[in-house]
């Protein structure tokens, strides 16, 4: 019995038992004084046959480590499980903050951009002045449909700068990233814009016309 | 059969939280680690040292350890980073290495160490269980000493060495471990006290 044991040994320190055996022994070896004596001596064994230079025979580094790791925690079950999922769908927290900062960016160069391209002039207020009517009167309608994130297309006919509809549903959709205050006045400023008149009364009437899906992303938040 | 098995199984059990199982470890592997990170230094006591810190990160690392290589592989890859950072720190401050310790019983300790490495009794204990190890291989009959010879000095796998010596696995597996059993009885016999700072452990 103890010769088959000891036979074992050396089979699985050679990396040449079956797994199943190895995992039996594996569990004795670690508890068996007597057997670990006797696979470090096949150890010392390896190391002076090959003449190792240098390498002292005598050497027992696993009294030192033992000792230095004496104070250490034991690895846990699901210390091991967690170390080994590490990496892969571990959440981190600035993870978010590369998206959230592009969207910041596009969304504030898109406002620098429209507002640069928006006419300045008397007549061109004048041509664009009946849009945001069109807009201001289909506000309720728009709020009687269920609840969406999309901002209605922008009516036909009228001169676009570039579509603000995109836009809009760009900055809706990436609200999370900003505040309510520089939502809202994002969103007035493309509306503004499309509308071309920067009048006190419109600008107040297309913001109630945007505010509402606005509003809706922080109810669902 | 997969190599590296019996390695897994005394890995898998440290993860469990099986230190016991970790000493196994080191046991195989101590001599091995010693005589890699001797390429990088030549002191056999700091060399000692770096694989020490070698295993005590390798055990920390252990929970990440998946066995996508050998664990061997794994542990002379932290082995090497270890003495390369030691060789690297030593060079920046050679001073600091001898006399910069905070704690002056490590100090000591180390120092001690140092001497110890050098003392003429030291080295001729390794070349006495070198002496007894080699004598008890001469003194086996011809199979068993072609067996553990070509296993230890060549490595052969057990299927190399069946076709080597034109016989079956088990048998060379039942002539290594024959060869095994005569070599540990002469050693036990000359170091009745065991192998000097050896049997304080395993």
């Amino acid at each position: 019995m103890k010769e088959e044991l000891d036979s074992q040994l050396s089979a699985m320190f050679d990396d040449q038992l079956p797994e199943a055996e190895c995992q039996l022994l594996a569990r004795r070896l670690s508890r068996d004084d007597e057997l670990k004596a006797r696979w470090r001596r096949y150890a010392v064994m390896g190391a002076a046959v090959r003449a190792e230079r240098g390498v002292r025979l005598d050497t027992n580094l696993a009294v030192r480590v033992s000792a230095a790791l004496s104070s250490e925690p034991v690895i846990s079950g699901a210390a091991a499980a967690e170390g080994v999922t590490r990496g892969k769908s571990t959440f981190r927290w600035w993870q978010p903050i590369p998206g959230g900062a592009i969207a910041a960016g596009v969304a504030a160069l898109s406002v620098m951009w429209i507002r640069g391209q928006a006419p300045v002039g008397g007549e061109a207020l004048v041509a664009q002045s009946s849009a945001p009517v069109a807009v201001a009167e289909q506000a309720p309608t728009d709020r009687a449909v269920p609840e969406s994130y999309v901002v209605p297309p922008t009516v036909e006919g009228r001169t676009t700068i570039m579509p603000t509809a995109e836009l809009a549903n760009y900055v809706v959709a990436h609200s999370e990233f900003s505040t309510p205050v520089t939502r809202r006045s994002l969103l007035s400023a493309l509306v503004a814009s499309e509308s071309g008149t920067p009048g006190a009364a419109n600008e107040s009437e297309n913001a109630n016309v945007v505010e509402g899906p606005s509003e809706n992303v922080d109810e669902a938040k | 059969m997969s190599a590296d098995v019996s390695d897994l199984s005394l890995v898998r059990r440290v993860q469990r939280g099986d230190k016991g199982a970790f000493d196994a470890l080191v046991l195989k592997y101590q001599h091995k680690v010693v005589k890699l990170v001797m390429r990088y230094v030549r002191n056999p006591a700091e060399a000692e040292d770096i694989a020490q810190d070698a295993f005590i990160k390798a055990y920390r690392a252990l929970p990440q350890f998946r066995g996508d290589s050998a664990f061997y592989t794994w542990l002379y890859r932290i082995a090497i980073n270890t003495a390369k950072n030691a060789v690297v720190s030593r060079d920046r401050s050679p001073i600091d290495f001898d006399l910069d310790l905070q704690n002056t019983d490590e100090s000591y300790e180390m120092q001690g160490r140092l001497k110890d490495s050098e003392t003429p009794e030291a080295l001729a204990l390794t070349e006495e269980i070198r002496t007894t190890v080699n004598s008890a291989i001469d003194a086996l009959p011809e199979d068993l000493r072609t067996a553990i010879v070509l296993r230890e000095l060549e490595g052969l796998s057990y299927e190399e060495i069946a076709d080597a010596m034109a016989c079956p696995v088990g048998t060379v597996r039942s002539r290594i471990f024959r060869a095994r059993e005569a070599i540990d009885r002469r050693l036990r016999e000359v170091f009745e006290g065991g192998l000097g700072r050896a049997e304080e452990l395993g």
